[in-house]
């Protein structure tokens, strides 16, 4: 099939045309039919207007090219559901609307890793500035729009970092289904996310923005328009959290094969569970709240500007009303990811299943009740403060729960140093100095000096690059053999773990000391003298730490495009169903659907499988 | 060569689906949906609020800002009242009349489709725009994000309606599907769900209990922003 043939239909470079031609098409509306003919316009800026309408037409473009509104359009006309598109075979399935949910994890894998690369050299731009206290390689304005894209970008996107790829091709899997509830929904959420990515970088050709990943008011209100692409962007990445989150329960409360009981959920799955559930229920605060801002500086409403009737601070309590929970969507796949693994390299059971469970369940609770200790000298009343504090404080008991299972698996265990295992124990030493210095922010009195400082930024760090980051690479390095069919070479695996581990802590550890003993604020482009030499050792620390980023890269590409070695059926010695399945597994997963007769940590208790599939699952007869 | 995500099941053994399975899907994310919309209209609830208590330069609600309770009653009672035939039309579906089910569908479509026009008049009529303070503020913007809820909820009845229609002569019509229809795989020669068109009753009941909850918050809407 010639190449031109190839790009005619309904696939990514279509969906890049018609996004093209949407942006104009709404930025034409807006300037030269909708503006004029509302009086109350009369006062808006046009082309913040029209860039904003531009965008979401831009957006409908693109869904339109990848074919997303071809199901509504025949369903409209009466044509029954279906539950998947028809699809292509080959490479073309990653560069199109797919609803195979194996394909919908790679290209999650894919996509998020390459914003994530992007977010990533953002970080080396905000250190090359800090390499001296007082030169600004760019102005004060563009570092800012730099720190605000790292921020956005890294949050935004690593929302989905471990349910998009894992979670989206493991959880059918491991419930023994062969489908999401949803395969459409399941493939928008990708491409809304894809798309709200290129949203977020083109603020630069629109001034950029100053408020970093919060948006906070009045700032907002007051900034260029390039902030229209951070609302743009959350409010795409809230509509694409909330979805994925509504799919992942859907799929996993009704879809378990026989025999798949509660309790003998894998507990990845919990993880996935519980996540998803802050999803489902925080997001939506967060694109109505980015709404508000929207409608603020489009139409002029007044939610935020107090001159008019508004209030900043209702923006601040409503972006933390979703902005605490989302540094639980964060860190807790990445608590089940590390129970995951621990009993296959340990080579025991999962300890306090139960503890465990009640841990994630306990932590997804209490994330609710915690988002004003981030307003604790934004001017709350100084009454709320101690309840605050002590929500917050109590949360660390249901962490702790985890935390505590994990350290009894390894108790006497007969541990593998193996390249996955290597990222859960890291996350052990990364995530204990997260939440000990978390303890300093959440305490009303120690947050007065640490507040706002590089002492938070070290500590969210720690916490989220810390606990997701090296989980996410824990979980690249178990899965992807099974994602492939092909094994990652683990000796550059284990110069890619060493190397990223010592790097992130001569990166980050410093940082508590320049906000502590130093004051250093976030977000500013200058610092004292003194504490230059600290800071060229963070730079230098982030560059080499940039380069561990590049090892991995080099031995993804070349494990999976060159050398190409075949995986063995299950080289981790798993338990696990997904690891009875051949690799790369078949598009139905089972011919028949398997009935599960106990839990998947049932080592030591003998060497076979404990899931009895009813028939032979596909590829293995 | 292997391939990501290989394409190798053999379809002769691959068991069938149930249309219970989409049902139970579709009901899990009915109440699903019904989280996130709240939680969604909290936001509105807890800025109505927040902003009336601050009253912040005494713009909460000038004095020529009064939403028109008249237009508001009527918006909410078109909603409710569709929402309500939709589920009588639910139990006709259930019971096999689908002529009766299909015309009160359509009546309910309809009364939502006037609600959406209403609230466009009630819009235009209002004296008072989106930049005269707090409640103003509120008001366009819950209202305006009922509406699109609303008009999204209304798309989701015509599939309903219309597959209802398409297949009236053959209600449980696997056979006028083609094979492969649900799973969108053309190569498969046999049906891989038992009845595709039996679908439509699980989307039906999903339907019905998200649009009675959309027409709870239309009421909640109507108590917050015109009568209180």
């Amino acid at each position: 099939m010639s190449v031109a043939r190839r790009l005619v239909g309904f696939n990514l470079f279509t969906a890049c045309v018609l996004g093209v031609g949407g942006w104009y098409a709404g930025w034409f509306s807006a300037h030269a039919v909708v503006g004029p003919s509302l009086d109350y316009f009369a006062d808006v800026d046009f082309n913040e207007l029209s860039l904003v309408l531009g965008y979401i037409g831009g957006v409908l473009g693109f869904l339109i090219g990848l074919g997303f509104f071809n199901y509504p359009l025949a369903r409209l006309r009466g044509y029954p559901p279906s539950l998947r598109e028809k699809e292509q075979g080959g490479i073309g399935r990653y560069f199109s609307l797919c609803t195979d949910h194996k394909v919908v994890g790679i290209q999650y894998l894919v996509g998020i890793g390459l914003f994530f690369f992007i977010g990533g050299l953002n970080a080396m731009l905000i250190r090359t500035e800090l390499l001296r206290p007082d030169h600004q390689v760019w102005p004060a304005g563009t570092y800012l729009t730099i720190v605000g894209i790292h921020g956005t970008m890294m949050m935004g996107m690593m929302t989905s970092g471990i349910l998009g790829p894992f979670a989206n091709y493991l959880i059918p899997i491991l419930i023994g289904a062969r489908r999401m509830a949803f395969p459409r929904i399941e493939a928008l959420t990708f491409w809304l996310l894809m798309a709200a990515g290129v949203i977020l970088e083109t603020t630069i050709f629109f001034g950029g923005f100053p408020t970093g990943w919060t948006g906070y008011q009045p700032l907002g209100t007051e900034a260029n328009p390039g902030i229209d692409c951070y609302y743009l962007f959350f409010a795409l990445v809230g509509i694409s959290m909330t979805l994925l989150g509504l799919n992942m329960i859907a799929t996993i409360v009704t879809m378990r094969a026989p025999g798949l009981t509660w309790s003998r959920l894998p507990i990845f799955v919990w993880g996935v569970l519980s996540t998803a559930a802050l999803m489902v229920l925080a997001a939506p605060v967060l694109i109505a709240t980015l709404s508000m801002a929207l409608m603020d500086r489009v139409v002029q409403t007044n939610f935020f500007v107090a001159a008019q009737g508004g209030s900043a601070y209702l923006y601040e309590n409503l972006f933390w009303v979703f902005g605490h929970p989302e540094v639980y969507v964060l860190a807790l796949p990445g608590f089940a990811i590390v129970l995951e693994i621990l009993p296959v390299f340990a080579r025991k059971p999962l300890w306090g299943y139960r503890l465990a469970v009640g841990g994630l369940l306990g932590v997804t609770l209490l994330s609710f009740f915690v988002w004003q200790h981030h307003l604790f000298f934004s001017g709350i009343n100084a009454d709320l403060r101690p309840f605050f504090m002590l929500s917050t404080e109590l949360i660390s008991i249901p962490t702790g729960l985890t935390f505590l299972c994990g350290m009894m698996t390894l108790w006497r265990g007969q541990i593998r140093y193996s390249v996955p295992m290597l990222f859960c124990l890291a996350w052990f030493f990364n995530f204990l100095i997260g939440g000990l210095s978390g303890v300093f922010l959440s305490d009303t009195p120690s947050d007065t000096t640490t507040h706002g400082s590089f002492f938070s930024m070290a500590h969210f760090h720690y916490t989220i690059m810390g606990g997701l980051v090296f989980t996410f690479f824990a979980g690249i390095y178990y899965w992807v053999p099974k994602m492939t069919g092909f094994q990652l070479n683990e000796r550059l695996g284990k110069i890619h773990f060493w190397t990223m581990f010592v790097f992130f802590n001569l990166t980050f550890f410093p940082l508590f000391i320049a906000g502590f003993q130093g004051g250093m604020p976030r977000r500013v482009v200058t610092y004292p003298h003194g504490l230059q030499f600290l800071n060229d050792w963070v730079s230098v620390s982030a560059f080499l730490l940039g380069g561990s980023m590049l090892l991995f890269l080099y031995n993804f590409v070349k494990s999976l495009v060159f050398d190409r070695i075949p995986s063995p059926a299950d080289p981790w010695g798993s338990k696990s169903i997904e690891w009875q399945l051949p690799s790369p597994v078949p598009v139905q997963n089972f011919d028949r659907i398997p009935v599960f007769s106990s839990d998947p940590y049932g080592y030591g208790e003998g060497g076979r499988p404990v899931v009895v599939p009813a028939g032979a699952p596909a590829g293995m007869n | 060569m292997t391939e990501l995500a290989q394409p190798g099941a053999d379809y002769s053994i691959v068991e069938t689906e149930e249309p219970e399975v989409l049902s139970r899907n579709l009901f899990a994310a009915g109440q699903l949906l019904a989280g996130a919309t709240a939680f969604f209209f909290l936001s509105f609830l807890f800025a109505y609020f927040y902003l009336r208590s601050l009253n912040n330069a005494g713009l909460w609600k000038p004095k020529h800002v009064d939403a028109s309770v008249t237009w508001g009653t009527i918006v909410m009672a078109c909603i409710v009242a569709s929402a309500m035939l939709l589920r009588f039309g639910r139990i006709d579906h259930a019971a096999g009349r689908r002529e009766a089910f299909r015309l009160k569908a359509l009546v309910a479509l309809l009364l939502g489709l006037a609600a959406l026009v209403l609230q466009v008049l009630a819009w235009h009529e209002a004296s008072f725009g989106p930049t005269d303070g707090g409640f103003a503020s509120v008001y366009f913007g819950w209202t305006a994000f009922l509406f699109l809820f609303v008009f999204c909820t209304l798309f989701w009845l015509e599939t309903v309606l219309a597959t209802s229609w398409r297949y009236r002569n053959d209600p449980m019509g696997a056979a006028v599907v083609a094979p492969g229809h649900a799973s969108g795989d053309p190569s498969r020669t046999a049906h891989d769900i038992r009845n595709p068109v039996e679908l439509n009753r699980a989307s039906l009941g999903a339907l019905s209990f998200y649009w009675t909850f959309l027409a709870g918050i239309a009421v909640l809407t109507w108590i917050v922003l015109y009568l209180i």
